[in-house]
């Protein structure tokens, strides 16, 4: 029992270090993870400070990545702008994955009519086009979200409450979890259905466990392998509809840096000042391709029986 | 069959309204007040005269309580009353049939293109399971899924303004036979295409281990005969389950390209309506959304006994 699941993970971790291509995107991952986290010690210039003196400067020594409209830095922006991007990413494929793995057990698990109307939940949650359904959200809840907190900071004259930034999070985190969480839930559905008639389960079902034992010990960390490949494709996916919101102007709102709304601003001016958009989009664009390589590396390494 | 589809509709009809229901409810609660969005849009007299607000209110039935005035929009849009837009008092009928058939044609020439250009490669990919040129294919085909529209369309202009001549940017709609639309069009197929060709090569690589297929090469029929009628039949079965996918990956992609490209179609439509925060035109683009991919899921699940006999009467899973 202790020592099947190392070799496992460690059988897993030979196939992926063969996966040149999974290798390549599990270094850039790693770098962005590290960039966004010592984010504020290895940025060049702050990255609201104005320098009206130079601004819309191309790409040179002092500013590798050139500077904006108001003469900020733009790669301290885009180094902000990968914080806002892991941020949300991390906490939106959270909150799904808990919606998801708690419904999708429960649904596999027990069966019947709960099943049913979970599956056609699910169902339906994913025939609504996710854009529109945010855009819907967002656009009705800001306001009492906003009121909300307005009436949180009367209440407790906590000075949180009046952080604007921060109804842009919830709003975010909100909406995007509830439209990420029903692959999940299909996911360990399916997985629990299938380990659920393993004999190990039946045999822990005639020592007497409970199920709620049962469940948390034996099904679900076997169903883990096919979980880990989805949430890493997930956590690229966060990533790229935080910054595709940010782009409509239903994401984060600036100065808060995300790629999406530097993108944005970028396309009004890219005539005459093209580093502006090709920064965002080529970090953005590197950044979701070495998601998918390693998600398509994780998976040939985890579930060797599909890759034939 | 006739109770299969019976079964289908039984399910499909209360699916799609109560995800109009959850919309609605969604504008109904989170608007706030319509009449007061219109007014504070352009304070007349009539934004301080509580009387009169109330008079209008009780004329536009907006006192009814939640279900009635949610019934009498279902009603209003089966008959093509989408109601009108707050900020320009137009009829969203009119702005959505304006609007439609640009998104419209573009989104049927991406679903052409993308079945004439993933099919055949996905085709090739899979018989040529490992080989450097399915390793291509593939690659490609993972870089087009993961970037997303409005990246891919401002760096695919940028690197065409340094080829084309001044004054010759794609920008803007000229109908589906004006040379603008390649571009958008292309950005837009990059994701269907993807995803098809990575569905079509999966699907290939399981049928060619069939014994059918084995016994038509040892009976010599030639590679390209045996692909055409042994491979591509199977194979499309589940690349045309796939529609609904598509269908939402378009409507998605759709918004961002007609932004970037600036083509007057839904997706510039929804965003100029998310920016006047105009619920009355968003529900109805949301609404139109929802249903064609409700629509198009319910097709596959209606065609697919007739594409594969084998799973007729039985099909639970997808």
């Amino acid at each position: 029992m202790e020592d099947r699941p190392t070799s496992l993970w460690r059988d897993a971790w030979k196939r992926l270090r063969r996966n040149k291509l999974a290798v390549t995107g599990l270094w850039i991952v790693a770098v962005l993870v590290l960039v966004a986290a010592i984010g504020p010690w290895i940025t060049p210039y702050d990255f609201l400070s104005q320098n009206l003196d130079a601004r819309n400067l191309p790409p040179s020594l002092s500013h590798l990545f050139g500077t904006d409209d108001l003469g900020r830095d733009v790669i301290s922006r885009v180094i902000y702008g990968a914080r806002t991007a892991f941020l949300v990413a991390v906490c939106v494929t959270v909150i799904a994955l808990l919606i998801g793995v708690v419904l999708g057990a429960i649904a596999g698990f027990y069966g019947g009519i709960f099943d049913r109307v979970m599956m056609w939940f699910t169902d339906m949650t994913m025939s609504v086009p996710q854009l529109l359904l945010v855009v819907v959200i967002n656009a009705s809840l800001k306001q009492p979200i906003a009121t909300w907190m307005e009436g949180m900071y009367l209440a407790t004259l906590n000075p949180i409450w009046r952080n604007s930034a921060l109804v842009d999070f919830v709003l975010v985190f909100g909406s995007m979890a509830l439209i990420s969480w029903p692959p999940y839930a299909r996911l360990v559905r399916a997985q629990v259905l299938s380990i659920r008639s393993r004999p190990y389960v039946t045999a822990a079902r005639a020592l007497g466990l409970t199920n709620r034992i049962i469940l948390l010990r034996y099904v679900l960390p076997n169903a883990m392998g096919p979980l880990i490949v989805a949430v890493s494709a997930g956590l690229g996916t966060a990533m790229v509809l935080e910054s595709a919101f940010s782009f409509l102007g239903v994401g984060v709102n600036p100065p808060t840096p995300s790629w999406g709304n530097m993108i944005s601003d970028g396309l009004r001016v890219w005539t005459n000042y093209p580093h502006l958009l090709i920064a965002p989009a080529a970090v953005l664009a590197v950044v979701t391709v070495a998601f998918n390589f390693l998600g398509d590396g994780l998976n040939d390494a985890l579930n060797p029986k599909g890759q034939k | 069959m006739f109770a299969h589809i019976l079964r289908r509709l039984a399910l499909w009809v209360p699916s799609v309204l109560l995800v109009m229901l959850a919309v609605y409810a969604l504008a109904f609660y989170g608007a706030g007040d319509p009449i007061k969005l219109i007014f504070l849009r352009a304070p007349g007299d009539v934004a301080y005269d509580p009387t009169k607000i109330e008079a209008i209110r009780e004329q536009a039935g907006l006192n009814r309580p939640f279900l009635v005035q949610f019934g009498s929009y279902i009603w209003n849009l089966l008959h093509g009353n989408f109601g009108n837009s707050l900020s320009s008092g137009r009829s969203v009928w009119k702005m959505i049939s304006a609007a439609a058939p640009v998104s419209l044609s573009l989104g049927l020439c991406a679903m052409i293109v993308t079945a004439l250009v993933a099919i055949p490669l996905g085709m090739i990919a899979g018989m040529r399971q490992n080989s450097r040129l399915d390793y291509i294919i593939l690659g490609t085909a993972v870089t087009l899924w993961a970037i997303p529209a409005y990246v891919a369309g401002p760096l695919l202009m940028v690197l065409l303004i340094m080829v084309l001549p001044e004054g010759a940017v794609p920008y803007g709609w000229g109908g589906v036979f004006d040379l603008r639309i390649l571009l958008p069009l292309t950005v837009l197929s990059f994701q269907p295409i993807a995803l098809i060709l990575r569905q079509t090569r999966a699907a290939v690589i399981e049928v060619m281990s069939e014994d059918y297929v084995r016994s038509a090469r040892a009976k010599g029929v030639p590679e390209h005969m045996v692909a055409l009628r042994h491979i591509l039949r199977p194979v499309l079965t589940p690349v045309v389950t796939q529609l609904g996918l598509i269908m939402i990956t378009i409507v998605n992609g759709a918004i961002f390209v007609e932004l970037v490209f600036g083509l007057p179609g839904l997706g510039r439509l929804t965003v100029q309506a998310l920016i006047n925060s105009d619920f009355p035109v968003i529900l109805a683009i949301t609404l139109i959304g929802s249903f064609l991919v409700m629509a198009s899921n319910l097709l596959v699940d209606l065609l697919y006994p007739l594409l594969d006999p084998r799973a007729a009467g039985s099909r639970e899973a997808r």
